[in-house]
């Protein structure tokens, strides 16, 4: 049984059909990239898998399970975590405070113990820390030291991206969707995060679905690929059947119109 | 360009639009403030008797302290220092000269023309007081004179060293506290058994503002004071804050607790007017950390807020009072208090789930509406068989809190029994988990035990003499008054200090950042929200208890829409988010000016409250929009560019500190 299957995914925004009829698998321990246009829908595939926006029709199997029009925090329970194209932190805590805060949905502590400050409780934030401390061990020294006390908004933009890698991590997911992880990254910052992206599947086990622009960090971490446009899928298969694929390069060069009349 | 630069022999800045201008802007402001009445009614109060009132003082602080800033230059480190000289004084000068004419003429325009059918407060007494007493002619004069030479004064303060000026505008602020503490002094050798009304005499004139004598004197030792112990107090503070994380907290602790203690002990000396100012503030205080809950960790900006007040008030009315029309089951404060809690819950609930997808300004305008559906319905006539309509209820719990401390133990011993029954279950727990795990402090199941039997003692203890030991509280007694708010207030800030640093304090920081990125995070909003609705409102409630007990009658008109604003404005004054600087905003703003009905320390401001609170807002929004007392967080958020810089000179300092020591590991 795939991790995630999604069967005839369609959304509307009026009269743009973002998502039309899209089917989709991944099995676990899989690195699938999706790739596609400006404008294809990809966002919109995560942002409906994630619950943000609940599919007009259409069916999302997480673990055999339909989570389709679920809340966004009932699925982060189930095992799906996110990132942001355009980072999305939480700017004014600190960067442990960020990492501590997604594990709300795997801790349960809550007003009366808070208050009474019982032994589960204390034993809770200690844990919850001490997990914090892991997850920003996975990049090094890069969010470590004096940085854990540091704002998000004091970070480096290259930080600020793996920092929201951090927190997808902390929500303790199996199925990690990172949107454009590298955007904005200079090529070494690249191929470090392209490196990273194959430790978190072999040292963490999650799977992952990544939505990528930069066609070498495709080649390097996919084990398949998954080519929108328009809402629908155009192509899937691995990196060389892709990138030799005629629809995939009309779609991203355009069909050249009007040749014969040149 | 009529802007000229004195020659370089004056030295210091000066421009003669800029003073134009601010003398423009001085002069309206003095002209306002008259024309409104605030200088005729604040010339009943004499700070020094008999030379200066708090009149005159409300009008001549005005070209001082424009005087000062016309001419005050921004000094950067690293940057040359602005210079000072004649330039300063003459710009003063003539700002205050600028003023003066202004408030001159406007006195000549009011002697001539007869405008009292608008502005019913420009009395022949307020010109009188203007003119200094002389005909028109001469004051208008007088009036530009005194003016300039106020100004120049302000000005001639960038000529002192600053060490010098901050220590006489200290001794001025004494002077001002000790005058405006004269009721306070009053009570305090006057009834207290202390015999020293002589002290008093000698203190405050007939007209009870300072003596002279006494005046000079305050000013001196504040001026030496201030001189000696200069940066002492920063200096503590910032060691306070340098220290770690956990001992910051248990000195923080001490010091609550020492507050505390001392705020029991103390109002046996205050007097009943301090006390009675005591307890409004601390009223105040209360509520303040409840909407702190909502607005500065949450988020959600409530601007209903008094409606939970209310349902706090009116539950404890028709609980306790015998006049309650429908029901009147007549309890006592105490017995009374669970329901008020759970009402409070269920309101919170109620306001709180039809505004859940709501944010920002739409939240703000709903929650408005429904403290004044609150109101509403407690004034509604069918509902006054229960709530008393229009008329309200009277003798509410019969004017007092019957404290029996055989309940007190008995809550004591449920809270034991949970705690107990939670450390049985974490014992076992451990023991399952391998026995070799025990270390000291950690729990064991015959620790539990133990804590659960000698619970269950105390509650048998408890319900077999309930009045064991009895605290009578009535709501004339302001010493008593005061003593059990205060224990109110601490019991709030626990709760609302143990939950900021908690998961659900954390949940509400994400939800207030990001409301969307927190649900995708896991975060159940829904909840959340809810959660911060139902803490704040039962917080505010027990402050409804409180002052319908105290008041012993509650009207439908005590719960207007300016109290949530009070209350909110508090908050924002103080520091959003910031358990102390509540606690502060509430002891200035209430304190000082009082509450929408009570009296704080300058009875004169009573009618000018209104106007004050939203002078100081104004105020703080542009000039320090992170409160009085903020929290770190808060400020980092509104100074974002500051905070960079200092991360960036600390983060070089850092590395030359590492770098320095791995040299030294380096050599050994």
């Amino acid at each position: 049984m795939p991790l995630l299957e999604i069967r005839g995914l369609a959304k509307q925004f009026g009269g743009l059909q973002a998502l039309a009829g899209v089917d989709f698998s991944i099995d676990e321990g899989e690195i699938v990239s999706v790739i596609g246009p400006n404008g294809a829908g990809k966002t919109t595939f995560f942002n409906t898998i994630s619950g943000m926006y609940p599919p007009d029709t259409g069916e999302i199997l997480f673990e055999g399970e339909d989570i389709a029009g679920l809340t966004p925090d009932r699925i982060a329970k189930r095992g799906i975590a996110r990132t942001f194209q355009n980072v999305r932190l939480f700017p004014n805590m600190t960067v442990l405070e960020n990492i501590m805060v997604a594990q709300h949905c795997r801790t349960s502590k809550g007003v009366f113990a808070a208050l009474f400050r019982t032994p589960a409780f204390q034993r809770e934030e200690a844990e919850i820390r001490q997990r914090a401390v892991d997850v920003l061990g996975f990049f090094g020294t890069r969010l470590t030291g004096y940085r854990f006390e540091q704002p998000a908004f004091a970070l480096s933009y290259a930080n600020r991206r793996r920092l929201e890698i951090a927190r997808a991590m902390a929500t303790q997911p199996r199925l990690l969707l990172l949107d454009e992880p590298t955007a904005g990254m200079n090529p070494r910052e690249t191929r470090e995060l392209t490196g990273l992206i194959g430790k978190l599947r072999s040292e963490r086990g999650f799977t992952i679905v990544v939505i990528e622009h930069d066609m070498r960090v495709v080649r390097d971490v996919s084990d398949r690929v998954f080519v929108l446009d328009h809402g629908t899928k155009i192509a899937e298969g691995s990196y060389a059947d892709i990138s030799t694929n005629e629809d995939v390069i009309t779609a991203y060069l355009g069909r050249p119109t009007g040749e014969g009349a040149a | 360009m009529t802007t000229a630069t004195a020659p370089a022999v004056l030295g210091g800045d000066f421009e003669v639009r800029k003073a134009l201008r601010g003398g423009l802007l001085a002069g309206t402001i003095a002209v306002f403030i008259s024309a409104i009445g605030m200088v005729e009614t604040f010339n009943e109060r004499l700070i020094v008797d008999p030379i200066l009132s708090l009149g005159y003082a409300a009008l001549l602080w005005i070209p001082v302290l424009f005087g000062y800033r016309v001419s005050k230059r921004l000094a950067l480190e690293g940057m040359e220092a602005p210079k000072v000289g004649a330039g300063n004084v003459i710009a003063g000068a003539l700002l205050g000269a600028t003023g003066g004419a202004i408030v001159g003429a406007f006195v000549l325009l009011v002697d001539a023309v007869n405008v009292r059918s608008t502005l019913i407060n420009v009395t022949p007494a307020m010109i009188d007081l203007l003119a200094f007493g002389a005909s028109v002619a001469v004051g208008a004069l007088l009036l530009v004179v005194v003016g300039g030479a106020l100004g120049a004064l302000g000005g001639s303060f960038h000529l002192i060293n600053p060490r010098v000026r901050s220590s006489v505008l200290t001794g001025v602020s004494w002077m001002f506290l000790f005058a405006f503490t004269e009721l306070v002094f009053g009570d305090i050798f006057g009834t207290n058994g202390l015999d020293w009304l002589w002290l008093d005499r000698l203190m405050y004139g007939s007209g009870r503002g300072l003596t002279i004598g006494a005046a000079g004197v305050v000013f001196l030792a504040a001026v030496l004071a201030s001189l000696r112990f200069k940066g002492r107090v920063r200096g503590t503070v910032a060691r306070f804050q340098a220290l770690p994380e956990n001992k910051r907290q248990s000195r923080g602790l001490y010091l609550g607790a020492g507050m505390l203690v001392a705020g029991l002990v103390l109002p046996s000396v205050f007097g009943s007017y301090l006390n009675e100012v005591l307890a409004s503030v601390g009223l105040f205080m209360l509520m303040g950390i409840g909407l702190n809950v909502v607005v500065g960790f949450a988020g959600l900006l409530d601007l209903g807020y008094v409606a939970f007040f209310a349902v706090g008030a009116y539950t404890t009315a028709v609980l306790t009072s015998p006049l309650s029309p429908n029901v009147a089951p007549q309890m006592a404060f105490f017995e009374a208090l669970p329901f008020v809690l759970l009402m409070a819950a269920i309101a919170g609930l109620i306001v709180g789930t039809p505004v859940i997808r709501m944010r920002g300004d739409y939240l703000a305008i709903v929650t408005l509406a429904f403290g004044e559906i609150a109101r509403l319905i407690f004034q509604a006539d069918w509902l006054s068989g229960t709530f008393g309509g229009a008329q309200g209820i009277l003798q509410i719990g019969k004017g007092s809190i019957h404290t029996l401390f055989g309940y007190v133990v008995v809550a004591i011993g449920v809270v034991g029994l949970i705690i107990g029954f939670l450390r049985w279950r974490e014992g076992r727990r451990l023991d399952r988990e391998g026995g070799a795990a025990h270390l000291p402090g950690n729990s064991t199941p015959g620790m539990g035990i133990t804590i659960m039997a000698g619970s269950a003692g105390a509650i048998a203890f408890g319900l077999l003499f309930p009045s064991f030991a009895t605290w009578t509280v009535t709501g004339i007694d302001s010493e008593a008054v005061f003593r059990m708010v205060l224990m109110f207030v601490a019991i709030a800030g626990y709760v609302s200090w143990r939950l900021q640093e908690s998961r659900v304090g954390r949940a509400w920081m994400a939800m207030r950042e990001d409301e969307q990125v927190a649900e995708s995070m896991g975060i159940n909003v829904v909840t959340a929200k809810l959660l911060a609705f139902v803490i704040g409102a039962m917080l505010a409630s027990l402050g409804g208890a409180l002052f319908a007990v105290k008041i012993g009658t509650i009207f439908p008109s005590s719960f207007k829409i300016v109290q949530s604003i009070i209350i909110l404005v508090i908050v924002i004054v103080g520091g959003m988010g910031s358990l102390r600087g509540v606690a502060i905003g509430a002891l200035v703003l209430i304190g000082i000016l009082g509450g929408p009905t009570q009296t704080g320390l300058l009875r004169e401001f009573q009618e000018y409250k209104l106007l004050l609170y939203g002078a100081i807002l104004v105020y703080m929004m542009l000039q320090r929009p992170e409160g009085l007392l903020p929290s770190s967080r808060r400020t980092r958020e509104l100074h974002q560019e500051e905070f960079l810089q200092d991360a960036w000179i600390k983060t070089q300092e850092g590395a030359a500190a590492v770098a320095e020591v791995e040299a030294e590991e380096a050599e050994t």
